[in-house]
C-alpha cells in the first residue's frame, strides 16, 4: 500500500504531467471560446445559483456547450493535485538542503514554491465562492425604499442618487450619459447607522454581505422617462477570503522572487 | 510516466459526460414529454417536481409556481411565489399581451394594460376595455397603483423593474420580461414557454413554437438558393441618439438566416442599443435596406419625411432611390402572436424576388417623397 501510494505520489509530481496538462488546458480553452461565443447567458447564471445548482441545470441540460467547462474542472484538479505534489517534493528538499544555508537564501529559493502554493489557494477560493456562496438577486430599490438582509437585523436603505454625468466635449453622442451611478445608501444595524455609497464598480460590505449593483436606472438626462432604481445582487461569499490570501501570499513569493533576482544581478555585476 | 496512463483517466471522464449526456437527454416530467429544465434565453423553466416549478425571470430573479391549493413552501420570498394557474394578470407591453393571446389565456386572464383603448388593434383587448373586465392603469411612467390595487391582479408582467418594491408592499409578484442582452431568435419564439407554466398551457406553446419552427424552415429553404444578399440596417437616429437592433437580437439573427448581411451583426448588446452616429453612417453607406423603427405617425412617411427629420442620414444608400426603406405598421407591435407572419414578410422584404405577389401586412415601404395633396384629391379622399 506504502509503496503505492509512494508510486502515484511520483507519478502526481510529474514534470511532464504538468506540460501535458498544460498543453490539455490550452486546447480545452480553445473549445470553450467556440462554447462560449454567442452562448454567454448559458454561463451568466453560474455566478449567482453557484456550481452544483448550476451543473444540475444548465450544465446538464446542454452538456455539448458545457462538457468543456466540466473537463476544464477536471483538468484544473489534476493540475493542483500536480501542482502540490511537484511543489512539495521540492520543498522537502530545499528544507533538508537549508539546515547548512542561510534562512535568507532559503526564503529567496522558497519564493517560487510559496507562489505556487499561493496559486492553490486562489484556486480553492474561487471554488469555495462557486460552491458556498450566497447571493440574493434582482433586489431593486427605488429612492425611500429599504430591504432586509437575510439572517442579519441590518436594513439597507436607498436614500438618494446622484450620479456624475459626462461633461466633455470631445464624445458628443456620450454627453448627458451617466459616467459614474453613485447611489447613497444608510446601513442600519441594531446599534448603529452609517452611510455609504454604492456604484457599479465600488461594492459596498455590511454585515458580512457585499451589496453590487448591478444595472440601474436612467442611464442618461433625457431621453426615455424611466423612474430612478438601482438593481443589486446581495453576496455572502465565504471565498473572498481565501482568494484574497492567496494573492497576498503570491506578492510576497513574488516578491522575494524579484529581491533575489536583483541581487543575483548585482552579484554577477561584481564578478564581471 | 507513460501517455497512455494519462489518458486513461480523461477517456474516464469523457465516458462520465457522455453517460450524462444521455440521461440528460432522458431528464423529464413525469409525462415524459417536457423537459425538467428548460433554458429560454436569459429565462429558464426547472421543472422541480409536479407541485413545484422554479422559473427565472429576465431580472435573473428566480420565482417559485406553485398550485392555488398548495401550502407556501418555506424559505422562499412570499412576493416571490405565483399560484397557478393564474387567473388575474397586469400586463405591461404589447409583446406579453401578444404572448397571453398566443397562449389562448388573454380573454379570461387580462385585467390590466398601460396603454388606453383607442390605441390597441387587438380586438379582444379592445373589447375586455369596453366590457370593463381590463382596465387602464396609467402609462408605465405614471402608474396609478390604486387603479391596478383594485384589478387585484395574481401577477404583473412588466419590462420595468422599479415597480417591483412597490408591488412587494401590495403583495403583487412581478415577472420582468425584458433581458438586459437583447432575446435572440430562439428565445423570441420560446418566450411562450416560459410564460405557459404560469397558465398551464404548455401544449398551446409548444404548439406556437413549432408554428414558428416551421415558418423558418421554410425561410431558410426558400431563400437557400438566393441570388442576391442584401444589406440590412435596423434602426433610427433621433435628435440626439442613434439607436439599432445588435447583431445577437432576433432580427440580426433573422436576417442571417435569411441568407442576407446584417450591418450591425458585429454589435452586441441590448435590445435597441445606442451607437455612434458616425458607425451608423458607415453602415449605411451600402446598405440596400433599411428598417426604421419610426411609424407614419412618428414622422416616417417617405424617405425624404425621413431625411427632413436628421439630416445627417439623408445620404445613406437606403435613402435613395435605389434603396429601400420600411417602416412598421400600427399594429406590428402588438401582433406578436403572429410571430410566424412576421418573420415571413420581413424574409419577403429581404427577397421579393423568392415571394412573387407578396403583399406586405405589418410593414410600409416608404415612397421617396411624400405624395402631393392637390386640392381635387383631397376633395377625393373626403
Amino acid at each position: 500500500m506504502k509503496t503505492l501510494i509512494i508510486h502515484c505520489w511520483h507519478a502526481m509530481a510529474s514534470i511532464r504531467l504538468t506540460i501535458i496538462l498544460c498543453i490539455l488546458l490550452t486546447l480545452n480553452a480553445a473549445w470553450g471560446y467556440f462554447c462560449l461565443h454567442g452562448n454567454a447567458s448559458l454561463y451568466m447564471p453560474m455566478n449567482d445559483m453557484g456550481l452544483i445548482p448550476w451543473a444540475k441545470t444548465y450544465g446538464r441540460s446542454s452538456l455539448l456547450l458545457t462538457a468543456w467547462f466540466f473537463l476544464l474542472l477536471f483538468l484544473l484538479a489534476l493540475l493542483v493535485c500536480n501542482t502540490f505534489t511537484c511543489t512539495t517534493d521540492r520543498v522537502y528538499r530545499l528544507l533538508r538542503a537549508g539546515k547548512t544555508t542561510s534562512p535568507m537564501c532559503l526564503a529567496f529559493k522558497l519564493a517560487p514554491h510559496l507562489m505556487h502554493y499561493a496559486l492553490i489557494i486562489i484556486l480553492a477560493g474561487y471554488l469555495c465562492s462557486y460552491l458556498f456562496s450566497q447571493v440574493l438577486t434582482g433586489q431593486t430599490l427605488v429612492p425611500g425604499t429599504h430591504l432586509s438582509l437575510p439572517g442579519a437585523k441590518g436594513q439597507v436603505t436607498f436614500t438618494s442618487f446622484a450620479p456624475e454625468y459626462y461633461q466633455g466635449q470631445r464624445l458628443d453622442f456620450f454627453t448627458d450619459h451617466i459616467l459614474t451611478p453613485r447611489a447613497h445608501l444608510l446601513l442600519s444595524s441594531e446599534n448603529s447607522t452609517r452611510e455609504a455609497i454604492l456604484t457599479a464598480t465600488r461594492p459596498v460590505r455590511f454585515q458580512g454581505y457585499t451589496l453590487h449593483m448591478i444595472d440601474f436606472a436612467p442611464k442618461s438626462l433625457g431621453g426615455m422617462n424611466m423612474p430612478t432604481r438601482i438593481d443589486l445582487h446581495i453576496r455572502k461569499d465565504p471565498g473572498v477570503f481565501l482568494y484574497l490570501s492567496g494573492m497576498a501570499l503570491f506578492s510576497i513569493g513574488l516578491l522575494f522572487y524579484v529581491c533575489e533576482w536583483i541581487l543575483l544581478k548585482e552579484v554577477n555585476k561584481q564578478s564581471v | 510516466m507513460k501517455m497512455s496512463t494519462l489518458f486513461l483517466p480523461l477517456t474516464a471522464i469523457l465516458l462520465i459526460l457522455g453517460l450524462c449526456a444521455c440521461d440528460g437527454n432522458r431528464s423529464a416530467t413525469d409525462d415524459g414529454t417536457r423537459p425538467a429544465f428548460l433554458q429560454i434565453g436569459e429565462f429558464a423553466v426547472n421543472r422541480l417536481s409536479a407541485e413545484r416549478i422554479d422559473v427565472r425571470d429576465g431580472a435573473g430573479r428566480t420565482l417559485v409556481l406553485i398550485p392555488r391549493d398548495a401550502p407556501m413552501p418555506t424559505g422562499v420570498d412570499p412576493n416571490r411565489v405565483v399560484r397557478i394557474p393564474v387567473e388575474r394578470v397586469v400586463a405591461y407591453g404589447y409583446f406579453e399581451v401578444a404572448t397571453l393571446l398566443a397562449l389562448g389565456v388573454l380573454d379570461e386572464t387580462l385585467v390590466g394594460v398601460t396603454t388606453p383603448q383607442d390605441r390597441w388593434y387587438i380586438p379582444e383587448v379592445r373589447r375586455g376595455m369596453e366590457e370593463g373586465r381590463i382596465a387602464f392603469i396609467g402609462d408605465a411612467s405614471a402608474i396609478d397603483f390604486e387603479r391596478l390595487k383594485l384589478q387585484q391582479p395574481e401577477l404583473v408582467l412588466t419590462w420595468d423593474p422599479s415597480i417591483i418594491p412597490l408591488l412587494n408592499t401590495l403583495n403583487i409578484p412581478v415577472v420582468v420580461t425584458t433581458t438586459p442582452q437583447a432575446m435572440c431568435l430562439g428565445a423570441r419564439m420560446s418566450f411562450v414557454k416560459f410564460l405557459a407554466p404560469f397558465f398551464h398551457r404548455e401544449q398551446e406553446a409548444e404548439a406556437f413554437f413549432n408554428r414558428i419552427d416551421d415558418t423558418l424552415r421554410d425561410i431558410r429553404a426558400r431563400t437557400a438558393a438566393a441570388p442576391q444578399q442584401p444589406k440590412v440596417m435596423w434602426g433610427d437616429v433621433y435628435e440626439k441618439r442613434v439607436m439599432v437592433e445588435p447583431g445577437n437580437s432576433w432580427v440580426g439573427e433573422l436576417v442571417g438566416l435569411a441568407q442576407s448581411n446584417y450591418q450591425f451583426r458585429d454589435i452586441f448588446g441590448a435590445s435597441c442599443i445606442e451607437i455612434s452616429v458616425e458607425r451608423f453612417l458607415y453602415s449605411g453607406q451600402d446598405a440596400d435596406i433599411l428598417f426604421t423603427y419610426r411609424d407614419r405617425k412618428s414622422g416616417a412617411t417617405s424617405k425624404e419625411a425621413l431625411g427632413r427629420l436628421n439630416a445627417l442620414i439623408k445620404d445613406i444608400a437606403p435613402l435613395k432611390p435605389e434603396g429601400r426603406v420600411y417602416a412598421p405598421l400600427p399594429h406590428y407591435h402588438q401582433s406578436g402572436d403572429k410571430l410566424d407572419e412576421i418573420l415571413f414578410e420581413i424574409s419577403a422584404i429581404l427577397h421579393p424576388e423568392l415571394y412573387p405577389g407578396y403583399r406586405l401586412r405589418y410593414f410600409d415601404e416608404l415612397p421617396d417623397t411624400d405624395p402631393v395633396i392637390t386640392k381635387d384629391s383631397a376633395y377625393d379622399h373626403f
